[in-house]
This record gives structure tokens, C-alpha cells and sequence, in this order.
């Protein structure tokens, strides 16, 4: 490989060889190579294939711009590796190709056919014969997409996510954002400075230019680097793509580790006062017949493939440029060994003279408002077609490197995603911001700016109006430096040349989605004139290079074809993320936020079959059986012990507690009784059942309340909205957390309390639904309550969490002998279906009223409360043709339980399963289900039509509840 | 004039002072309303009025997902019909859609979700729909990509896999069906705002636009996200609608990998790979009501986050593109078709959420009907707006929703 002479730009390690294999063979580069430049340095010049034809793409641009250098490396498909440092012992194929590399392609002859293939030939075409659309799909599909991924790939390495705090987020680590960091920062505020490449200085970081006197850029760019590095509030993050801005300056962003950083990638959100958006400009492409030849490459990346790694990217060059960048890259690559046969400038006029002096002494002839019009060659640019865009005059020269490059585009896409209108700017070309939202500023080249002293001044006001924002106001000084840019000259006169007046068949305006200038044309003869439409049509621009090739091109390109041109170009709409971004990145370390409550550790010592209810972890069963029979049995029979903490437990207190407990409670709350809890529900506006629970009073103005599990998080809300005009005197304490619950239930459960307590615990002195604050083995405060949800005897324990474990470990000691063991939710719910209590979400829907589930009795019709629902309640108490909740049997008490969802049907669909379970008590199945009220009477026969039944119904008769012990003796012995 | 070829949908129409109908909202369901009054019912002096560009709004920003596995008897006879459309419709506008019929599997993570995926399933099928519950390893079969291991946090128990659905370009649509209405003579004119609707004795009069008065005896209130803001501000018609953002996003383009859509309830995700091989995924919306289109940075997060949990492949593929757009969400679920109340000739098909995309075609094939005889196509009536006044939810989801901000 040759490489030129080390340089003080170079931004690799000569000495330190590296390999990595593409296709079968092995080449050889230094550290500090990209994928892509290191195969460019070793003669590769086809990187791949495009999309629909085929044709053979190049080394083009150095900032992920287009899809040509994706490649699929270490099985990972779409990897840019022209912005991706290589490292020893990659394996890199080439991708949408037959082959391991794309020097060759069967696929090739897709290129002659591309005149069938105008833009909306999918739409037109295909759909006839009916039958042949199917087939035609099969082959569209293998033909689509660009890489290839195994179901069975697993990203290897370490994926990290961090939220550092800044009160200022410099995005751009070239000149104008390191002034701009340094100025936020010097009156001692926390800036963040980010940068996509590997290290500071954008623009100037490989350029020789002058900066002032005989300092050149580069060598400014150290020096800058340096101070920012010295000052200890500015932390750097480089080879980070800043992807989203939002809302409220939320920046979002992934840096590359290398290979001494602990993590892969890693995702970076940071919260900003204040936003400096300094990102510059990429290059606008230069549109001409084959401007997508391997060898044809932008200005840039022809300039910093010699400066930044030493690689001469080619012999002879024809360079066709429409910026003073050009001409300066020109000049820099003929003194480090380029032969330049010449320069063709798009504009007349308007050059830097100097740079016009630098090429002539270098006898570089520059051609003033010419363009090229074709590149020649299959695989590589052989010869170049030049012209004046105005004349007939052309001139072909052989080469092997066509530098070409329209001008300038800026980087707006942190402020297009901040919905920030930009408007056409007819001076520059560009599409340029025409108002800021507060807080943020922008910098730099992308306003247009090309004086490096006047770029580096612009990120210095950006960064003390940043500063301004954070409370450090700086007047005068901001005054003063608006003057000093007032003296610079204004932005040089852009070139809006998009392209040479071809016929565009083969000219790309859009590399990813292979769009020529003619599809463009075919779209506005479709009648399409909205840039955004015409990019949804012919899909320019919505490939993975995400616009950075068609973006500025097709809005100019789209108003100056159009008949009023007048009209100013409408850009098209850019979206995050602005680089495309692993989905492991954005996943970062998974955080699984569920809740765990505090017998977590023991429920699972136990054998708990745990799985995720909610936001909860919570054991299903303890043993193999999933109908969970043993521990429903002993239920029965002797005692079991059940962790119930997920309930939603809540004190509510103050002068107007009440009230608020009236409001959303549709039972009479005032009827409270001393040491006795209320069962309870809520509803919506509909009268639907949302909650149930009970309440009890624990003092003056003071209550306590559970809800379901479900429903806690959301119960605070609730109540505070439904008084909200109210302004009434409460207190809300949302204690599921800070409390544990254990459900004792059985008729053994007295005689296993008695062993823990001194109290008296008597059916006479602590009767069912009362409540005592007990204490347990002389040191555990228990709220503990008298409820029967499973139909047994049983207590609930309300503890504070911490003490949970421990009066678990103390009830189950005592209640060894009595044959006390765990239950879970899958035997709780067999238990609670035998006495016919509901699940709300199980046994209701969304739609499902208090009367619907048979439990309208709860509704006290509080004459002043304005219950919510109330007004449902009244209008639906006694209309007909809904859905009542019912328990059934089966005819055949022999069968088999209905699967849980099975729909109920005549002719129609009536009704559906809620929960049908085998009863233990009753030996036979029993379930609930939701059916219209025609057939909610007991004795109905029912229709059950289970999923792929083939019709085959099975038979049912609605049955009364309770189906066991109705009346309640087992709960209040 | 430098093209002599036909346009799409003609050259921009000059306005007239009076028409049968007009249309407000060049989305989906206007266009399809306009399609079919235009080409079955013999109306063809209709308006159709569009704010921004046809498909700016909900048409263009879907994931473009069709199916017929809805939960009630009401609407699967519904999606059902607006499945077996599509290729009527591929014909008749002579416009592809790219209809790929790959069908849909939603997976179950729970016994709670199995339980409920049989009570559509069993409904779907009584109803005649294809879709079956499929077990773990089938789910495998149908997307190898997919971890059915225990490692995710939701394990998957199974699934609901309904072939007859798919996915199409959505794009297509909107363009086939606005060529297919200025075909038959409609007159689509965007960039022209509904500002009024003139009342005159209960009848409507006339529609106010940016470009002046039109008048007409029908106008339809087909706005999408903005169709209870219309309704409220041009007729004081107040509905039951919130209005969430709802976000979507792309990846970079492969080649075929999803085989068929996928969705879990669980992760709130679903996916599809598109033709073109990007795969598009969206999720649950916003969970407060606004009008923006903004996009969040948590959403995208949360989107890689729960979808590379059971499909971990996808952890080496990178997102493109995030958007977002507005669901008009009603309390059940359900959309509001209905006509002629409280003002004769005011009709509304709006309130569909995120189901707007797939049922686009058969709402404009039932409005239509509905606008020319002025009678409610028995299709139609259970999506009455007066159900909500009667307190009877039409249960197309299950689980309690809260869409205002009380939630």
C-alpha cells in the first residue's frame, strides 16, 4: 500500500499494522483506518452494489452520506464503514450482491433495464394479472433491502447508557463549537461538547489553509483542542452522533467506544438549559450522466483521505467543483503528489482570487462556469466529459479520480427536528433557520459563514448567548462581538447548480434508492409537486444515507424545473435519529423495572412459579400442577398463607377526606362503622366497574383504603381529578409500597393467629369484616382485617414492608402443625371462583357496569356526593341488551372445563367464559361468564363455541352463585 | 408546458360555487368516500377539501397493517369486508397497492393474554374469520427470529395468528384512490381549509373554505385527528374524542427477515417488514392527550428496548426514521359513523383511533352509500354517536382505557 509521507494532519499510527479480511483475501492497513479507506488504500474502488440496478458504487463521501460503503462486517449488515475504524481481524463482505465482494455481480444487467422502470412503476405495473401479484411480491422482496441478518445474529459487547447534566450541550466539536464551549463555559457552567468524528477541529482539522499569518488551520485546530482539554467544566464526547433534539432541549446521542473504552456504544441523553447547534455542512452532490462511478468522490473526502491517512486517492484527477473548497483541495492535493488535469468551476465568477493564483502557478487550469457532464468507465472513472454549462463545447480528459462537489450543505437536521421552519435563503442556497426556539443557537459554517476567524467569533456569541440562558448575561460583551461579525464580509454567493444539463437517465440524485434526475421528472408529470411528496414517490432520500445526498438537491433541483420558479424550494422534512442508530444502543442495559414485594426472596425459596402480573413479580403456583389443586385443597382444609402485598393500600385523611371518598366510592362511606371495614367499588362515567376494595376508618377524618393490584398506580390520579374544582382539604398516601400484605386464610387460620397474639381473637371479639390493630409475637404492628376473598376464614395482615418476612417466618412456624402452606394467585383464583367474587379485568371488561356484575347493591345513591358514575348508574340500571356476569355449569357435569374465553353463542355471539376452573369442592367444572341478560336467568342452557371447534358446541346451564357454602358460614366462623 | 403526460389526479380543478357534497379531509377515508360515492352512487360533483397535501395526516403516517381480528361481532363483519377489498380495489383503480398478504401473529405472554386472545379468536371464527391460536413453537415457525425461550421478561406463551391479514402501501392508497375519484370527475383541492359550515333551519347549507363558500346539502366530517375539532369549532358538535400522539419508526432496509406482522400487547410493539425490507414498527400512544406531532426521545428508547427482547436479532439493526401522528381516540375504541343528527346532511366518520388505515375502503364504500340514499346502511348503525350517551361501550378492547387526563 503506498501511503505519502507522514504529515502533521495524520490521524494514524504508520507503524501499527492491522488486517482484516474482505471476501477471502487478507489486506493490510495501519491503525487509525476506516473499513473503507483501508480497502481503498489497498486498490478496492467497488464497495458495493445499489439497490435496484446494480450498478457498482464507490468510496463517495466520509460522513455516512449514502449507503454506498455499507458493507456487512462481523455479521452485522449496514455497517458505514467509511466512518468505521478498522480494527485486526474484521470480516467484511460486500452486500446486495451474489458474491463476497461486489467487483462482480450477476445482478449487473439490472442496469440496461432501468428505462422500464420509470418512477411509480410499482404502482402502474404488476397488479395484472391478479395471480401474478403474489409471485411478483416473492421476487420484489429477495430483490429489496440492502443487508442481510440471521434470525439467530446476537450482537456481542457491552452496550452502556448515561444521563450526564449539563447546563450547556455544544453539538459540533469543530472551530465554532469549541469557541462556543469555551465561551459557555468561561464563566464556570457545565458544558458538554460533542462530535461525530474520532476527535475535534471539523473543518480545519486537516486543512493546511492559513488561518492567520502563517498558522495553519490545523495547527489552530490543535491549539483549540488543547484549551478546551485544559478546561476542567467541559467534558468532550467525540465520535459521538448526536441523533434527536426535543422537546424542552432533551439531546440524544451514541458514542463509539474504542477499544479501551469499557463499552461498545453506549447512549447518551442529556437535559440542557441551552443548545449550540455548531454542526456545519456536508458537501451538495454534483449531479451528472454515471455521477454515482466508483472514483468519482466528493471534494472532502478526496482532501482528507491525503491529510488525515496518508492516501493518495488516485493518479489523475479532473476536479469539478462549485465552492472555494475545491479549489483549495485542489492545489493541497497537487502539491502532495495529485495529478490535476483541471479545475471546472460551475461558477463564472465570485472565486477566491488567491486560490485562482495557487492553481495557475501550479499550472492546474481552472475552467470558470463549466461543469462535468458525463463520467465514463464500468467499475472505475476512466475519462471525464467537461463543458461549459452554457455552449456546446466539450472536452474529454482520462482520469481516474473525479473530485466533484456542487457546494455546500448545512446540517439543520437538530433544528428540523425541533420543528424549526427553515426558509430558502436565495444568497447562500441554503435552507436556513427563520427563528429559533429559546435556548437554542446556532454557529458556524452552516449560517453560511467561510471566513475561519468569523466562524470561530460566531461560536463565541453562541456560546455566551448560551451562557445568557443559564443566567451568566453578558450585554455589553455580546453587543461587542456582534459588531466584530458585522465587520466580516457576508457569506459568499452559493452556488445553486444542482446539475449538468443532461438528459438524466443515469444521473443519481439519490444513491440509496438508485433515483435518477429522469424519475424526479416522471414523479412531477405524475403531478406530484410537493418535494415531500415526490421523495415518498420515487424514494429518494428515504434510504439509509437519510437524505444526506438527495437533501438539498431535490427541493432546488424540484423549483427550478418547475413552471414557477418563483416559488421558493420547500425542503423536505428530516427526522431522528439523524444517524442511524443500533437498536442496541438505544436499548442500552434493558432495565427491567418490575416491583418485587418483600417475601419475593422467600416465595421463590418455596418453589413460587414467579411471573410478571402487572408491574409486579408474583408467584403463580407452588408445585407442578397448573390447576394448583393441592394448595386449593388445603385452603379447604387446613391453612394456607397467601403474599398479597401488590394490593393497592392507601390512607386518606384531613377535613375533607370524606368527601372525596364519597366522590369516587359509590357506597356510603359516611356508614362507616367503628372496627368494621366497607367493601366498596368505583366506577367511571359510564357506571363501568374500574376498582374495588375496602375502606375503613382509622380516625377522625382518617382512612385507610386498598385497591386492586391493577389499579393502584393510577388511584391518586384519579381522585385528585374527580375533585379537582373542589378545592377541598385532603391528604393522599399511596402506602403499597411501603406496605406488605399477608392473606391467612383457612379454618385453621384462628388457631395459628392465637399462637402469635395475646388478644382476643374470637368470632365474638374480632368478628368477620372487622378490623383490629393487633400486635404479633409481641413486636409486629398488624393492621390486621377479617375478609374472605377465597371463602375460608381469613385474615389480612397489613404490615410495614420491612417487618413483612419476619411475621411470615413467625405465622409459618406457628402454623407448622396445622398444616400451614403457601398458595398462589393460580389457587386464589380457583378459591375466590367458588364463592362467585369477581377479578375486576377478569369477570369485567371495559364496558361492564356495577349492575352488569351483579353488584349494584354497593350503590348507596348519595343524594349530594356527585358520585362519579352516578348518572350511568340511574340510566343504565335497567336497560336491557347487555352483557350480565354469570356462573354456569356444564350439562355434562362430567366434562371438561371450558377453556377461560370461549365465546357463548346462538345465532349470534352472546356472551363469553370469564374463568371455568374444575371445582375441588364441588367436583365438577364451574366457571363465571359475561352473557347477554336474554340468557342470564339460571337454568339457561348456553352454547359454547370454543376456538377451532369446529362447531362442535358444548352445553352449559347458567347456574346460581355462590356455588360454594352460600351462606357464608365458612367466612364468619 | 414541459409535460403533456396525464396527471395522477388531473390538473387542480377550478372551484365551483356549489356542489352535491364535499368532503373535508383528503386522508384515507375522504378519498375513499368521494372514490365510491363517484363511482357507485353516480355523484360526481363533489369537493373534497384538504388543509395540507392528500395523505399529509394519519394516511401517510401509519404502518400500514391490515386485518380483520377484531374482538366484537359488530366490527369483525366490518374489517373482514375491508380485507376482501383490496384486490377489488388493486383492480378497479387499475393502481397497485401492493396488498402483501402475509397475515398477522400477535403473541401472548400470559395465560391472562391467551385467555383473551381465545375470546377473539373464538368470536373471530364464529364469525368466519381465518385466525387460530397457534402455541409457542409455532409462533417460532412463523418468525424463526423470535426468542420463545424464558430469558425474556414476558415470555412467550403463544399466539393469535390471522393469515388473511397484511400489509400495503399506504401511500399507494391514498394515491390510487385520489386518481380513482378525479378519474370519475371529483374535485380535490389541497391547500384549501374548511373554516365553516352554514346551518340554515337544521339542514346543512354550505361549507366555508379558505378559497370561499361552497355550497352544498352534505358535507362529511372525514378530518381524522382533527375531526373533533372541526366538529366542535365549525358546529358546536362536541364528541367524545381524545387526540394522542401516537410515533412510528423504520429501520434501514434487509433483506426479508419478518415474514409476517407481528405484534405483542405485552411489550406494547408491533412490527412489519415493508416491501422495500425496512422493518416499521409503532407502538401504545402517548399517554396524554395533545395535537402535536412531535416526537419523543424516551419512545424510540422504549421501542428498542422491549422489541429486541424477543426478537434480539434485531439488536444489530439500526433505526432510520421516527415520526408521529394523531389518533382520535373514543372511549371504546370504536369509530363514530353517523349522519343526519343533530344536523340534517352533517355526517361524520371519525374517532378511529389507530384503526383508520385498514378500514379506509369499506367506511368509504358504507359512507357513501350512507351520504347518497341518506339512509344508515345496517353495517353502520351500531357506530352511532349516541351509544356513548347510552353508556353502551361497544368493548372492541377489553382492558379499561383513559384517554383524558385524569389517567
Amino acid at each position: 500500500m503506498n501511503r505519502i509521507d507522514p504529515l502533521e494532519t495524520f490521524r494514524i499510527q504508520p507503524s501499527q499494522k492491522i488486517s482484516i479480511q474482505y471476501g477471502r483475501k487478507s489486506y493490510e492497513g495501519v491503525a487509525g483506518d476506516t473499513i473503507a479507506g483501508l480497502l481503498y488504500g489497498n486498490g478496492i474502488r467497488v464497495f458495493s452494489r445499489s439497490l435496484k440496478y446494480h450498478r457498482p458504487r464507490g468510496l463517495y463521501s466520509l460522513d455516512g452520506e449514502c449507503s454506498n460503503t455499507m458493507m456487512r462486517v462481523d455479521g452485522m449488515p449496514n455497517v458505514r464503514t467509511e466512518n468505521t475504524p478498522a480494527r485486526n481481524g474484521m470480516k467484511v463482505t460486500a452486500q446486495n450482491v451474489a458474491g463476497k465482494t461486489a467487483d462482480t455481480d450477476p445482478m449487473a444487467f439490472m442496469d440496461k433495464l432501468g428505462f422500464a422502470m420509470p418512477a411509480g412503476f410499482y404502482y402502474r405495473t404488476l397488479h395484472k394479472p391478479a395471480k401474478m401479484w403474489p409471485v411478483a411480491i416473492k421476487k420484489i422482496r429477495k430483490a429489496a433491502g440492502l443487508g442481510v441478518m440471521d434470525p439467530d445474529f446476537r450482537i456481542e459487547g457491552y452496550f452502556d447508557e448515561i444521563y450526564p447534566t449539563a447546563d450547556v450541550c455544544v453539538v459540533g466539536g469543530g472551530p465554532a463549537g469549541m469557541t462556543a464551549a469555551l465561551a459557555a463555559a468561561a464563566p464556570g457552567l457545565r458544558v458538554i461538547l460533542m462530535e461525530n468524528r474520532p476527535w475535534l477541529g471539523g473543518v480545519f482539522d486537516y486543512r493546511p489553509a492559513a488561518y492567520e499569518g502563517d498558522l495553519p488551520l490545523y495547527q489552530r485546530a490543535a491549539h483549540l483542542a488543547r484549551k478546551i482539554e485544559e478546561t476542567p467544566n467541559i467534558r468532550v464526547f467525540t465520535h459521538t452522533a448526536v441523533v434527536g433534539n426535543y422537546n424542552d432541549n432533551l439531546v440524544t446521542a451514541f458514542q463509539r467506544g474504542n477499544e479501551t473504552d469499557p463499552f461498545d456504544e453506549r447512549y447518551i441523553e442529556i437535559r440542557a438549559r441551552s443548545i449550540v447547534v455548531a454542526t456545519g455542512c456536508i458537501e451538495r452532490p454534483l449531479l451528472f450522466e454515471n455521477n454515482d462511478r466508483p472514483g468519482v468522490m466528493q471534494v472532502g473526502c478526496a482532501h482528507r483521505l491525503a491529510r488525515t491517512w496518508g492516501l493518495l486517492p488516485g493518479r489523475q484527477a479532473v476536479f469539478s467543483i462549485g465552492d472555494d473548497l475545491g479549489l483549495e483541495a485542489a492545489a493541497d492535493l497537487s502539491d502532495l503528489g495529485l495529478e490535476i488535469a483541471c479545475v471546472a468551476d460551475t461558477r463564472m465568477d465570485g472565486q477566491d482570487e488567491t486560490l485562482i493564483d495557487a492553481l495557475s502557478r501550479r499550472n492546474i487550469p481552472v475552467y470558470r462556469g463549466w461543469i462535468a457532464y458525463k463520467a465514463h468507465g464500468a467499475k472505475q472513472v476512466k475519462k471525464v466529459t467537461i463543458g461549459p454549462l452554457a455552449g456546446v463545447q466539450r472536452q474529454d480528459i482520462e482520469c481516474d479520480l473525479l473530485v466533484a462537489s456542487a457546494g455546500l450543505t448545512p446540517l439543520t437536521g437538530l433544528l428540523s427536528t425541533r420543528q424549526v421552519e427553515l426558509l430558502f435563503d436565495r444568497h447562500t442556497g441554503f435552507f436556513l433557520p427563520a427563528g429559533l426556539p429559546d435556548g437554542i443557537h446556532t454557529a458556524g459554517r452552516m449560517l453560511g459563514f467561510q471566513d475561519s476567524v468569523k466562524i470561530e467569533i460566531s461560536g463565541q456569541l453562541a456560546g455566551m448567548e448560551a451562557a445568557a440562558d443559564c443566567g451568566f448575561n453578558a450585554p455589553g460583551e455580546i453587543d461587542s462581538i456582534k459588531v466584530r461579525i458585522n465587520a466580516f464580509p457576508g457569506p459568499a454567493l452559493g452556488s445553486k447548480i444542482v446539475s449538468a444539463p443532461v438528459k438524466g437517465k443515469k444521473t443519481f440524485i439519490c444513491f440509496d434508492e438508485d433515483t435518477t434526475l429522469k424519475n424526479i421528472d416522471q414523479a412531477m408529470a405524475d403531478g406530484f409537486d410537493v418535494p415531500e411528496l415526490i421523495k415518498r414517490y420515487t424514494s429518494a432520500g428515504t434510504g439509509p444515507g437519510q437524505g444526506g445526498i438527495p437533501g438539498h438537491n431535490l427541493p432546488l433541483y424540484v423549483a427550478q424545473t418547475q413552471q414557477s420558479p418563483d416559488q421558493a424550494p420547500r425542503s423536505t422534512t428530516v427526522r431522528a435519529p439523524l444517524i442511524p442508530t443500533l437498536m442496541a444502543t438505544y436499548a442500552g442495559t434493558q432495565h427491567d423495572m418490575c416491583k418485587r414485594t418483600a417475601l419475593h426472596d422467600s416465595q421463590v425459596a418455596s418453589g413460587g412459579k414467579m411471573e410478571r402480573v402487572g408491574v409486579w413479580t408474583r408467584a403463580r403456583r407452588f408445585a407442578e400442577d397448573t390447576k394448583a389443586l393441592a394448595e386449593i385443597k388445603n385452603v379447604r382444609h387446613n391453612v394456607g398463607m397467601l403474599d398479597a402485598s401488590t394490593l393497592g393500600k392507601f390512607r386518606i385523611h384531613g377535613p375533607d377526606a370524606l368527601k372525596a371518598l364519597q366522590r369516587v366510592y359509590v357506597s356510603d362511606m359516611d356508614k362507616i362503622v367503628d372496627g368494621r371495614v366497607k367493601y366498596s367499588a368505583m366506577c367511571n362515567e359510564d357506571g363501568c366497574i374500574i376498582d374495588d376494595g375496602v375502606v375503613l376508618k382509622q380516625g377522625e377524618n382518617d382512612y385507610y383504603f386498598t385497591t386492586s393490584t391493577g389499579r393502584a398506580g393510577q388511584t391518586v390520579e384519579w381522585i385528585r381529578y374527580h375533585t379537582r374544582y373542589d378545592h377541598w382539604d385532603f391528604n393522599i398516601v399511596n402506602l403499597t409500597d411501603a406496605c406488605g400484605v399477608i392473606n391467612l386464610a383457612g379454618p385453621n387460620a384462628r388457631k395459628v393467629l392465637e399462637k402469635v397474639t395475646t388478644a382476643d381473637v374470637s368470632n365474638e371479639a374480632f368478628p368477620f369484616v372487622g378490623w383490629r390493630d393487633l400486635t404479633l409475637a409481641d413486636c409486629i404492628p398488624a393492621r390486621t382485617m377479617r375478609l374472605g376473598f377465597v371463602g375460608e376464614l381469613s385474615y389480612e395482615f397489613h404490615v410495614p414492608a420491612s417487618y413483612t418476612q419476619t411475621l411470615w417466618n413467625i405465622l409459618e412456624a406457628a402454623g407448622k402443625e396445622l398444616g400451614i402452606q403457601n398458595f398462589g394467585l393460580e389457587a386464589q383464583n380457583g378459591l375466590r371462583l367458588e364463592k362467585g367474587h369477581l377479578i375486576i379485568g377478569s369477570e369485567s371488561e371495559q364496558r361492564t357496569t356495577l349492575h352488569d356484575v351483579g353488584l349494584g347493591f354497593l350503590w348507596d345513591r348519595k343524594p349530594d356526593a356527585n358520585t362519579v358514575g352516578a348518572v350511568a348508574l340511574t340510566q343504565t340500571e335497567h336497560q336491557k341488551d347487555r352483557l350480565k356476569l354469570v356462573g354456569i355449569k356444564m350439562a355434562d357435569a362430567s366434562a371438561a372445563a371450558p377453556k377461560d374465553g370461549s365465546a357463548i353463542v346462538d345465532t349470534k355471539f352472546q356472551g363469553y367464559i370469564c374463568t371455568a376452573r374444575f371445582s375441588e369442592a364441588l367436583n365438577e367444572p364451574i366457571g363465571m361468564a359475561l352473557v347477554k341478560d336474554a340468557l342470564a336467568e339460571p337454568g339457561t342452557e348456553l352454547n359454547i363455541y370454543e376456538d377451532s371447534c369446529n362447531g362442535q358446541l358444548l352445553k352449559a346451564i347458567v347456574a346460581k352463585m355462590p356455588f360454594y357454602d352460600s351462606d357464608g358460614s365458612r367466612m364468619k366462623m | 408546458m414541459k409535460f403533456k403526460k396525464k396527471r395522477l389526479w388531473g390538473d387542480t380543478p377550478t372551484m365551483k360555487t356549489a356542489y352535491d357534497a364535499v368532503i373535508i379531509g383528503g386522508g384515507l377515508h375522504g378519498l375513499a368516500t368521494a372514490y365510491f360515492l363517484s363511482r357507485h352512487h353516480g355523484m360526481q360533483n363533489i369537493a373534497v377539501i384538504e388543509k395540507r397535501y392528500i395523505g399529509f395526516g394519519g394516511a401517510g403516517r401509519n404502518t400500514a397493517i391490515v386485518r380483520a381480528n377484531q374482538r366484537t361481532q359488530e366490527n369483525l363483519p366490518l374489517y373482514q369486508e375491508a380485507l376482501d377489498l383490496w384486490p377489488v380495489l388493486t383492480r378497479e383503480l387499475n393502481f397497485n397497492l401492493m396488498f402483501y398478504n402475509c397475515g398477522n401473529l400477535n403473541l401472548a405472554h400470559s395465560e391472562a393474554a391467551i385467555k383473551a386472545m381465545r375470546m377473539n379468536v373464538s368470536a373471530a371464527q364464529f364469525s368466519g374469520v381465518d385466525i387460530r391460536l397457534v402455541d409457542r413453537k409455532e409462533c417460532k415457525e412463523l418468525i424463526p427470529a423470535l426468542d420463545i425461550s424464558d430469558k425474556p421478561r414476558y415470555p412467550i406463551c403463544g399466539g393469535m395468528f390471522h393469515p388473511a391479514g397484511g400489509i400495503l402501501r399506504h401511500d399507494a392508497v391514498v394515491w390510487g384512490l385520489a386518481k380513482g375519484a378525479a378519474k370519475n370527475g371529483v374535485h380535490i383541492f389541497q391547500g384549501t381549509e374548511a373554516t365553516g359550515i352554514d346551518v340554515e333551519n337544521g339542514r346543512v347549507a354550505a361549507v366555508d373554505t379558505s378559497r370561499g363558500k361552497i355550497r352544498t346539502p352534505r358535507v362529511l366530517n372525514s378530518a381524522g385527528g382533527y375531526s373533533a375539532d372541526i366538529s366542535y369549532r365549525l358546529l358546536g358538535i362536541k364528541l367524545p374524542i381524545s387526540v394522542l400522539t401516537i410515533q412510528a419508526m423504520v429501520t434501514q432496509p434487509l433483506k426479508p427477515l419478518l415474514h409476517h406482522v407481528i405484534s405483542s400487547g405485552a411489550y406494547h410493539v408491533y412490527a412489519n417488514q415493508t416491501l422495500k425490507g425496512e422493518i416499521a414498527t409503532g407502538a401504545h400512544m402517548d399517554p396524554w392527550p395533545n395535537y402535536t406531532t412531535q416526537t419523543t426521545g424516551h419512545y424510540i428508547k422504549h421501542q428498542a428496548e422491549a422489541l429486541t427482547e424477543f426478537l434480539p436479532c434485531l439488536k444489530g439493526v439500526k433505526f432510520m426514521r421516527h415520526w408521529a401522528g394523531l389518533a382520535d381516540m373514543t372511549p371504546d375504541m370504536a369509530p363514530i359513523m353517523d349522519g343526519n343528527a343533530p344536523v340534517d346532511g352533517y355526517y361524520m366518520d371519525c374517532g378511529w383511533g389507530y384503526f383508520g388505515f385498514k378500514s379506509c375502503a369499506v367506511t368509504g364504500k358504507y359512507m357513501a352509500e350512507f351520504m347518497a340514499t341518506g339512509e344508515c346502511p345496517d353495517i353502520l348503525k351500531p357506530f352511532t354517536l349516541k351509544r356513548f350517551e347510552e353508556h353502551r361501550l361497544m368493548g372492541e378492547t377489553a382492558a379499561l382505557v383513559q384517554y383524558s387526563a385524569d389517567n
